[in-house]
C-alpha cells in the first residue's frame, strides 16, 4: 500500500510536466495576448515593448518555460497581470466563500440524489420508475443558467423568499446561499439520479443479491446491507473526482448572486490572458485532480477487498 | 418480480421533500433587510460595480471599473463642468485656469491653498498634509515613468511636454530612478503652489489632459509606504474616502469632511427647472456614503432596482422594449415605471463605424465602390430594428456631445438608397455587383450581438449587390489583423480621449495610419493639411470652417461607413436628486443628492 502510494504519487510528476507543456503553448504561444488586451486598439510598438518587458514576455519561449517550472515548484506563479493580486491571496480570501456554496448542496444534494435513486431503483418498472426518469430527462434537458435566471425571479423577486443577491461574511452568509443552494440541488437531481440509478439496477442484478434474498435477508437487508454498500464504490468514484472542484465555486452562480468565490478567476483569466492566474489555476486542478483520484484507488482498496493495489 | 413494501419507503417522498426545506428553512423568508434601508440621516448612495477594477493606482489604471472608483477617491487639476454641454473645462486644485504665456508655450499652473490629502497612515501622525506643487511635479514624473506606466503616457503626453519623454527614456534605462535628482526642463517649480508646463510646441488640448483620472495626484508618502499595494488602497485629495475594499464584495467610500469642492452655480438653460441647481454653491459632497457591491449580471442588477435596493441603473437592449420607448427625438418610461422612475439618456461620447482598408485591391483604389457601400447602408433603420433607436446616425465623425460635432458643422452623410448604390458599383464596374468579390468584415467578437449585428448587414448590403462575409474574431487577434492591415473592412469604434473634434479627426491624418489610429491607412495631402492647421487652433468660427472641409474630403472619399453613435439610456430612483448624465467625469457622485425620506418610504 504504502510503496503503491508513493509510486502513484511520483506518476504525478509527468503528469504535471505534461500540462505544464500544453498550457504553456496554448497560452504563451497560441492564445490571446494579454498585453494587446491591456493596452487596447492603437498601442505604440513602444508601449507594447515596455509592457512585454515589464511581464517578463519580451524573453525568449524556452527561459519563459523554464520560469514556469520554477514558479511550479515554487508555488509562487506571481501577480495576476490585471489586478496586481498574487493567487495566494485571491485563494485567502474567497476559497472558504466558494467552498461555502458548493460543499453543503454538494453533500446534501449527495444524499438526497441517493435516496431518489434508491426508491426510484426500488420501484424499478412501475410507473413511478417511468415518470421519475422522465423528470430527471427533463430537467436535465434545460439549461443550468435557465434555473438561475428562473428561480431568481420568481422565488427572490417575486415570492421574495430569498435576497435577490449579495453576501455577508460568516454566518450571516445563510440566507444570501439559501437559494443557491436550492439551485444547486435541485440541479444535481436530474444527472446525478440517472446515474445512481443504473448503478443501483446494476447492482440488484448482481448474483450475490439473489443469493442473499434465497438465503432469506429480508428487502431491507439486501438494499442497505448489500446493494447499497457495494454501489457505494462507482458512486465514491463519481463523487470524489468532483471534490477538487468544488473550491473553484461555480462561475455562473458566483456572478448571479454576488457571491465573493473564486469561481470568476478562471474564467476572467482566460478571457484577459492573464497567464499567472490561468498557470496558477490550472496547476491547482491538476495536482488536485491528480491526488483525490489516487485518494478514489486507495478507498476503493479499502471498501472492497477484491480490489488489489499493484 | 414482486417486491414487498417498506414503511420507510412510502414516506421517503416526504423525507426528501422536507430535506430540502430544511436547506432553506435557515431563511428567515420573506423578512431580508433590504440594502440600503436604514438610518434616515445619512445619505447613502446604492450603486453598484459592474465588473473589477484592474488598479486604483491612477497612473496605472486603464479601464473603466478603475477610473471610476479613482475619480472618486482621487482629483486631476482640472475637471468638466458637471452641467454645462458642450464639455467645458474647469479648474478643480486649481484656482483658476492655468494661463497660457506670451510665447504660446508655457502655462502657468496655481494650486487653490488649503487642500488636503485624505487621513492615512503614510502621514507623520496619520494626518493628511496640504497639496502642493511638489507633489504635482512628483505625480507628473511618476506618470512618465516607463516602470510605473507603460500604457496611457503615449496617448496623454507624449511629445507635449519639453523633457518629459527624455525622462521617460532615462526610467527605461534606469529602473528606481530617483525622481528628486532628474530636472525635467518643461516642469518648473515657482513656488509651493505654483508651478509651469512648458510644452514643446503650440498645443490648446494639452490641458484636457490634465482632467483624465490617470494624471490624478497622488502623494509620495503613499507610494513610498504602499508600493504595489497602493493599486487596492487610496490616497487622495478626492471626495470619498476609501473605507472598505473586498476583492469582490461591498466596497464603501466614505464622505471626505475636508473636500474643497462645491456645487456649480451656473448650468444649461434647462437645468434650473428640472432642479438641477438646488444645491447650487453647497459644499460637495453632499452624500455620506457610497456602496458598490459588484453585481456583474444585468439581471440581478434590474432586480434589485426594481426592488428600490439600487438608486440608478442602465436599460439594457434586452428589457429596453419592456421598459422604454422612442417618442420622437425623446426616450421615455412605459407603463409601470413611468411613474415609479425617472427616465435618464445622453449621448454617448463614441462613434461606432465600418473602417475601409485602403491597401485592399477592392476598396483602396474604387472610390466609387465605398460611396456605393455607404449608400447601401440604411443606417436609420440599423439603429431602430438592432438597438431599439438608442442612437444617433451621425453625418460626421463627430458625436454629438463634443465641440465640432454636427451641431455646428452642417454636413450631411449619405443617406440610405440602393437604386444610387447600385448606379455606383455599375460606375465602379460591377454592374448588379456582377464581378465583384464577396467582401469580408472583421468583427473584435464572437457574441451573440455581433452576430445579430451582422446579419442584418449583410441581409441589407445583399439588396444592393454586395456579398458580405463576416470574420468573427477574439479581441488581440482583431486587434493584430487590423494592425497589420489585413482586412477589407473592420468593425470599429472610437471613444473620445478629450471632448474635442481633433481627437475624432485624427484617425485620417496620414502619419497616424495603421498600426495608429488611422486603421484604413487612408491617405489625403490636403486632409492632412487642414488637419495639421486645425489641431493648433483654439475653437471657434475659423476653426469649425477648417472641420467642415475635412467633413466634407471624408464624405467624398469615404474612408469609414457610419454605423451609429451610442445613446445610453436608464432609470433613475425618484429620490435621487441633481443627476444629469456627464460622460466625462469619470464619476458624478459627489455632486448627486439623496432624500433620505423618500428612499426609506421606498424601500419599506
Amino acid at each position: 500500500m504504502v510503496g503503491y502510494t508513493i509510486r502513484r504519487l511520483l506518476y504525478i510528476i509527468p503528469t504535471i510536466l505534461g500540462v505544464a507543456v500544453i498550457i504553456f503553448v496554448l497560452f504563451n504561444v497560441a492564445g490571446e495576448d494579454p498585453v494587446r488586451i491591456a493596452l487596447g486598439q492603437h498601442a505604440t510598438p513602444q508601449a507594447i515593448a515596455d509592457l512585454e518587458a515589464q511581464w517578463g514576455l519580451d524573453q525568449p519561449l524556452w527561459k519563459q518555460f523554464l520560469d514556469f517550472l520554477r514558479q511550479i515548484v515554487t508555488f509562487d506563479y506571481g501577480a495576476s497581470y490585471f489586478t496586481g493580486e498574487r493567487l495566494g491571496e485571491a485563494f485567502a480570501s474567497g476559497a472558504l466563500v466558494s467552498l461555502s456554496l458548493t460543499l453543503p448542496p454538494f453533500v446534501l444534494g449527495l444524499v438526497i440524489n441517493i435516496v431518489i435513486a434508491m426508491l426510484i431503483a426500488y420501484y424499478r418498472g412501475t410507473w413511478f420508475d417511468r415518470f421519475s426518469t422522465a423528470i430527471a430527462v427533463i430537467s436535465m434537458s434545460v439549461s443550468y443558467l435557465v434555473y438561475i435566471i428562473a428561480m431568481q425571479y420568481f422565488l427572490a423577486y417575486e415570492l421574495e423568499w430569498f435576497p435577490i443577491n449579495g453576501y455577508a461574511p460568516g454566518w450571516d452568509a445563510i440566507p444570501y446561499l439559501a437559494l443557491p443552494w436550492l439551485i444547486i440541488i435541485v440541479v444535481s437531481i436530474g444527472p446525478d439520479v440517472r446515474i445512481y440509478r443504473t448503478i443501483f439496477l446494476n447492482e440488484m442484478q448482481a448474483n450475490y443479491v439473489r443469493t442473499a434474498r434465497a438465503k432469506g435477508v429480508s428487502e431491507r437487508g439486501v438494499l442497505f446491507t448489500h446493494i447499497l454498500k457495494n454501489a457505494m464504490i462507482p458512486v465514491l468514484t463519481f463523487t470524489i473526482v468532483a471534490v477538487p472542484f468544488l473550491i473553484l465555486g461555480m462561475f455562473l452562480m458566483e456572478r448571479f448572486f454576488s457571491i465573493p468565490g473564486i469561481g470568476d478567476l478562471m474564467i476572467s483569466a482566460i478571457n484577459n490572458g492573464d497567464l499567472p492566474v490561468l498557470k496558477g489555476m490550472t496547476m491547482y486542478i491538476t495536482i488536485t485532480y491528480a491526488l483525490f483520484n489516487l485518494i478514489t484507488d486507495l478507498l476503493i482498496a479499502a471498501v472492497d477487498p477484491r480490489v488489489k493495489l499493484h | 418480480m414482486a417486491v414487498k413494501k417498506i414503511s420507510i419507503w412510502q414516506k421517503a417522498p416526504q423525507v426528501v421533500l422536507s430535506a430540502l426545506l430544511i436547506t432553506t428553512a435557515a431563511v428567515p423568508l420573506g423578512c431580508q433587510p433590504r440594502q440600503g434601508a436604514g438610518d434616515t440621516g445619512v445619505k447613502v448612495l446604492d450603486t453598484f460595480r459592474a465588473s473589477v477594477y484592474r488598479s486604483l493606482d491612477p497612473p496605472k489604471q486603464f479601464d473603466v471599473a478603475s477610473a471610476r472608483i479613482i475619480s472618486n477617491i482621487y482629483d486631476p487639476l482640472l475637471e468638466y463642468h458637471y452641467l454645462k454641454r458642450p464639455y467645458e473645462l474647469v479648474p478643480n486644485l486649481l484656482e483658476t485656469l492655468p494661463e497660457l504665456g506670451e510665447d504660446k508655450l508655457t502655462y502657468t499652473f496655481k494650486l487653490r491653498k488649503g487642500i488636503k490629502f485624505h487621513d492615512d497612515p503614510c502621514f507623520p501622525d496619520g494626518k493628511g498634509r496640504e497639496l502642493n506643487a511638489d507633489d504635482v511635479i512628483y505625480t507628473l514624473k511618476r506618470f512618465a515613468d516607463v516602470n510605473v506606466n507603460p500604457q496611457s503616457y503615449p496617448a496623454l503626453l507624449e511629445n507635449r511636454i519639453k523633457g518629459l519623454d527624455e525622462f521617460r527614456e532615462k526610467t527605461r534605462q534606469q529602473k528606481d530612478l530617483d525622481y528628486d535628482q532628474e530636472n525635467v526642463s518643461g516642469i518648473e517649480k515657482v513656488d509651493s503652489h505654483t508651478f509651469k508646463i512648458v510644452m514643446t510646441e503650440p498645443d490648446p488640448l494639452l490641458l484636457m489632459s490634465f482632467a483624465t483620472s490617470p494624471l490624478s495626484i497622488v502623494p509620495k508618502e503613499a507610494v513610498e509606504k504602499y508600493g504595489r499595494k497602493l493599486e487596492h488602497h487610496g490616497v487622495g485629495t478626492g471626495p470619498y474616502i476609501l473605507d472598505k475594499n473586498p476583492r469582490k464584495g461591498v466596497m464603501v467610500l466614505k464622505k471626505n469632511p475636508n473636500y474643497h469642492g462645491t456645487y456649480p452655480t451656473e448650468g444649461e438653460p434647462d437645468d434650473q427647472s428640472q432642479g438641477l441647481l438646488e444645491d447650487a454653491g453647497e459644499k460637495l459632497p453632499l452624500i455620506d456614503e457610497i456602496r458598490l457591491p459588484l453585481i456583474e449580471e444585468a439581471q440581478p442588477r434590474m432586480l434589485k432596482f426594481l426592488k428600490g435596493e439600487l438608486d440608478s441603473i442602465g436599460i439594457d437592449r434586452d428589457n429596453f422594449s419592456k421598459m422604454a420607448e422612442k417618442v420622437g427625438e425623446k426616450f421615455q418610461l412605459k407603463g409601470e415605471f413611468a411613474g415609479k422612475f425617472n427616465i435618464a439618456s445622453a449621448n454617448d461620447l463614441t462613434s461606432f463605424y465600418i473602417t475601409i482598408n485602403f491597401r485592399d485591391k477592392t476598396f483602396g483604389q474604387n472610390k466609387a465602390v465605398r460611396q456605393a457601400l455607404a449608400y447601401a447602408l440604411d443606417t436609420p433603420t440599423y439603429i431602430e430594428k438592432m438597438d431599439n433607436g438608442r442612437g444617433h446616425a451621425l453625418n460626421t465623425i463627430v458625436p454629438l456631445p463634443i465641440a465640432g460635432s454636427e451641431e455646428t458643422i452642417p454636413v450631411k452623410w449619405y443617406s440610405h438608397d440602393p437604386t444610387k448604390a447600385k448606379a455606383k458599383l455599375k460606375e465602379a464596374g460591377y454592374p448588379e455587383g456582377k464581378g465583384l468579390p464577396p467582401i469580408t468584415i472583421l468583427y473584435p467578437s464572437q457574441d451573440k450581438i455581433t452576430k445579430q449585428n451582422h446579419e442584418f448587414l449583410r441581409n441589407q448590403l445583399a439588396q444592393s449587390g454586395f456579398q458580405l462575409k463576416g470574420e468573427f474574431l477574439n479581441f488581440s487577434e482583431f486587434l493584430q489583423r487590423k494592425e497589420g492591415g489585413s482586412f477589407q473592412l473592420s468593425n470599429s469604434g472610437w471613444g473620445a480621449d478629450y471632448p474635442d473634434a481633433e481627437n475624432f479627426y485624427q484617425l485620417f491624418y496620414g502619419p497616424n495610419k495603421a498600426p495608429g489610429p488611422n486603421a484604413g491607412s487612408y491617405q489625403n495631402p490636403e486632409y492632412d493639411r487642414l488637419y495639421e492647421q486645425m489641431r493648433r487652433m483654439s475653437p471657434g468660427a475659423e476653426r469649425n470652417t477648417i472641420i467642415e472641409k475635412m467633413a466634407l474630403i471624408l464624405k467624398e472619399d469615404v474612408p469609414i461607413v457610419f454605423l451609429r453613435a451610442p445613446i445610453s439610456v436608464g432609470m433613475r430612483q425618484k429620490w435621487l436628486l441633481n443627476s444629469k448624465p456627464n460622460l466625462m467625469l469619470g464619476s458624478t457622485s459627489k455632486f448627486l443628492d439623496i432624500d433620505t425620506e423618500a428612499k426609506a418610504r421606498g424601500l419599506k
